[in-house]
């Protein structure tokens, strides 16, 4: 049987390779891309340790939900960025910054 | 006590209540096209009204959770739905009338309205990690929504966009740090985890991950309560949002955030020793979270003073009071968290007020430049006064209801021999003062050369301006019932 | 080596190569591709830790649903005649270091914590076991979840309508 710590360093490098897209990119589909490497990195996590650490499937039950709340999050966040591009014609975060004074 | 699914529905009615009413005015919003617009808001009304009275009607005996484990209902998750429920209440009403709203059909904004209040009342009262975070995620989702509400302006979508990508990213590292204290334990349930903790000692390279794990999950919570460091989103969604979202967003998510921190980090990750509790882990987190405190109403105050845009001074001004309720709950001592809550309570009239004020000039002036409020002393004395009274409640000066919140919060860390940290609070209210003062000087004092032509205001939200005047002049009176109700609702389950 | 081990090393190679690729990609169109691998390899991971339900979940929400919807979003936003779908980067050394930073301190984490463990189990399927769990104690979330997507329909549709007048 493969060690749990095997698992969790797979997740460690998808959570960092996440964050450092969410830092480098200024195309928020691109952003957005990252933040699923994130919640990718952290289901993982708790599916292995409903495997190695716990007897019951709590785990597994939680990952299930983050998969739902992913998916209603992308489907806001587009239609954001939809809107966005309609008024702005540009998806670049740094174009979009009126606010910034 | 433990209740079962079907038990727990009798103490779950203000919730259901609110479901029902999202239900409905989804309905009316398309069912009723010629009567909508006075049914919709009515229908909320009606809801959030009917679920504060199931509220304040709840009867729990001691404190118990719900639903196999999934909700904690204690005193503290009651003072903070009622908290919620009148925020809504006062949000939904200061919304009738705003002329940036009434641009845009406002069938959804009741409904998302009600959506993210029952969110937020889940997240006072969950106690397992999946709950507090699906009810993180429906106030978060429904608030970026929110702030995009009018769709064809670029300053709202902008905000919006800024505001879902920060969140996503926060509760995405919270999310993380969550699946590490499960690693840890073995448990998502707030309580089997302390349990889990306190069995197992942690000691060694654990103390380092449950600093990993805590340093994660603040992530999240900070970006509820918009404490530095994860305050940059604040400014920008606050200006870019319609006033009344705005208003809402820095009271009630603000407050949710700060009930779900406590039950957290005391319910979950301390154990209660007597008045105080104390951190599971070895490190002096008391410390940490004071330094953490400081600079938020540090950095709140000082990038307030420069701002000429109201909203934007309020955004900065609402990032620096997170700072003073942090100082309640970072003394991790009863009194400390009923100062707290009292502050949290007369910061909700004080701000929503202030808010409303901003509101309502917009609706003739369709300015939030602080030089265009010059002479409203003259064109409207009733505003002028009403928003000075606000702001002397925000600074904190006797008699108004601000200085009783502050009372509390400074009395608490006083209480604790905590003198350096009272002063930096006092240091801090005094440079708030400026600010704030400033605005006063503009309306009452500087006067532009345009004969002063009077401001109108409808009667509705003239009314609402007396009813948020009201506890800011007469706490300080009555203030014993406060005191009362916040010393009862520090029982957390498990807890105190 | 046992060929387990040998699929493992592979599928493990293929998720964080393609993250990789999501991440550094200078084209729109071969990020979301890539994060198409990132997707599959991580189902293929659940399946090793045993999570049949999880893994198809995996594959058909992510690959077939949040996949699509970020194509889309690629697509929409910029004009499909314009094939320049390239992305600029900022603040790259920063990036880098916090990105190391972090990931320094959760692989020592995942490598030096004690962390909870018992005994090894019978891998067992576990769509019957989720499915009662939905229905006993995780009832509440599941009705939350749905009132979540509830708002999340609403919002998006209200968000992308153009007319101002329904």
């Amino acid at each position: 049987m493969i060690e749990l710590k095997y698992f969790l360093l797979i997740s460690a490098c998808l959570f960092s390779l996440g964050v450092f897209g969410v830092l480098t990119r200024r195309n928020a589909v691109n952003v957005l891309m990252g933040v699923e490497l994130i919640l990718n990195s952290a289901n993982l996590n708790l599916v292995a340790f409903s495997r190695y650490s716990s007897t019951g499937i709590d785990g597994q039950m939680f990952a299930v939900f983050v998969i739902v709340v992913a998916a209603a999050e992308v489907a806001v966040a587009l239609a954001i960025v939809l809107t966005l591009y309609r008024v702005l014609n540009t998806v670049n975060l740094d174009r979009a910054d009126v606010l910034k004074r | 006590m433990n209740l079962g699914n079907l038990d727990s529905l009798t103490f779950f009615r203000p919730e259901l209540i609110l479901l029902g009413g999202i239900l409905l005015v989804v309905i009316s919003d398309i069912a009723l096209k010629g009567l909508r617009n006075l049914i919709n808001p009515l229908l909320t009304l009606a809801a959030l009204l009917l679920a504060l009275f199931y509220t304040l009607q709840t009867d729990h005996g001691s404190a118990m959770t719900l639903f196999e484990g999934m909700l904690a209902l204690d005193n503290f998750a009651l003072f903070f739905k009622v908290f919620l429920l009148v925020a809504g209440i006062l949000v939904l009403l200061g919304s009738l009338h705003s002329e940036e709203l009434a641009s845009v059909h406002q069938g959804e904004f009741h409904a998302l309205l009600l959506a993210v209040t029952l969110g937020m009342l889940l997240m006072a009262n969950s106690a397992h990690l999946v709950m507090l975070y699906l009810s993180l995620e429906l106030v978060s989702l429904t608030s970026y929504v929110m702030v995009g509400y009018l769709r064809s302006d670029r300053l709202s979508n902008e905000a919006s966009m800024k505001y879902i990508l920060f969140g996503a990213v926060s509760t995405g590292a919270m999310l993380y740090g969550f699946s590490l204290l499960y690693g840890m334990t073995g448990s998502l349930d707030l309580f089997a985890i302390r349990d889990a903790l306190l069995a197992q000692e942690v000691v060694g390279f654990n103390q380092v991950t449950l600093v990993l794990v805590v340093v994660l999950t603040t992530a999240g919570f900070g970006f509820k309560t918009a404490a530095v460091p994860f305050h940059f989103w604040c400014p920008d969604v606050y200006t870019g949002a319609p006033t009344p979202v705005t208003a809402f967003l820095s009271v009630a998510p603000k407050a949710a955030g700060f009930a779900i921190l406590v039950r957290f980090f005391l319910g979950g990750l301390s154990q209660p020793a007597g008045e105080q509790w104390a951190f599971i882990s070895g490190i002096d987190w008391p410390m940490v979270l004071m330094v953490v405190s400081v600079m938020t109403m540090s950095l709140g105050n000082i990038a307030a003073l420069t701002q000429n845009n109201l909203k934007r001074m309020l955004a900065y001004s609402s990032i620096a009071h997170a700072g003073y309720i942090l100082m309640g709950v970072v003394l991790l001592t009863g009194t400390g968290l009923k100062a707290m809550l009292v502050y949290l309570f007369v910061y909700l009239f004080m701000n929503l007020g202030a808010f409303f004020v901003v509101t309502v000039i917009f609706n003739s002036e369709k300015t939030f430049e602080l030089e265009d409020y010059n002479g409203m002393f003259r064109r409207s004395p009733f505003l002028a006064v009403a928003m000075s009274i606000f702001l002397l409640s925000l600074i904190g000066i006797p008699p108004f209801a601000g200085f009783l919140g502050k009372l509390y919060i400074f009395g608490a860390v006083i209480d604790q021999g905590l003198y350096w940290f009272a002063l930096v609070g006092a240091l801090n209210a005094a440079v708030a003062a400026f600010y704030y003062m400033r605005v006063m000087k503009h309306m009452i004092l500087e006067n532009d050369d345009r004969p002063p032509t009077p401001l109108r205001i409808s009667t509705l939200n003239r009314a609402l301006l007396v009813l948020l005047l009201v506890p800011n002049i007469l706490l300080i009176v009555f203030w014993t019932p406060i005191d009362r109700w916040a010393a009862n609702s520090i029982t957390l389950f498990g807890g105190l | 080596m046992s060929v387990t081990d040998i699929v493992f090393i592979l599928t493990a190679i293929v998720t964080v190569g393609s993250a990789v690729v999501v991440v550094v990609s200078r084209s729109l169109i071969y990020s979301v591709f890539s994060l198409l691998f990132t997707f599959f390899g991580v189902a293929v991971l659940y399946v090793f830790l045993g999570a049949d339900f999880l893994a198809g979940a995996q594959v058909l929400i992510y690959v077939g649903g949040i996949l699509v919807l970020l194509l889309f979003g690629v697509m929409l936003t910029h004009r499909l005649y314009n094939l320049n779908l390239t992305t600029e980067r900022f603040q790259p050394v920063a990036g880098t270091l916090i990105a190391a930073a972090v990931f320094a301190s959760i692989s020592l984490a995942a490598f030096k914590t004690k962390w909870k463990l018992v005994g090894e189990r019978e891998l067992e399927p576990t769509t019957q076991q989720i499915g009662e769990a939905f229905l006993s104690s995780y009832l509440l979330p599941f009705e939350i979840a749905s009132v979540l997507l509830l708002v999340a329909l609403i919002g998006a549709a209200m968000l992308v309508r153009r007319r101002t007048d329904v």
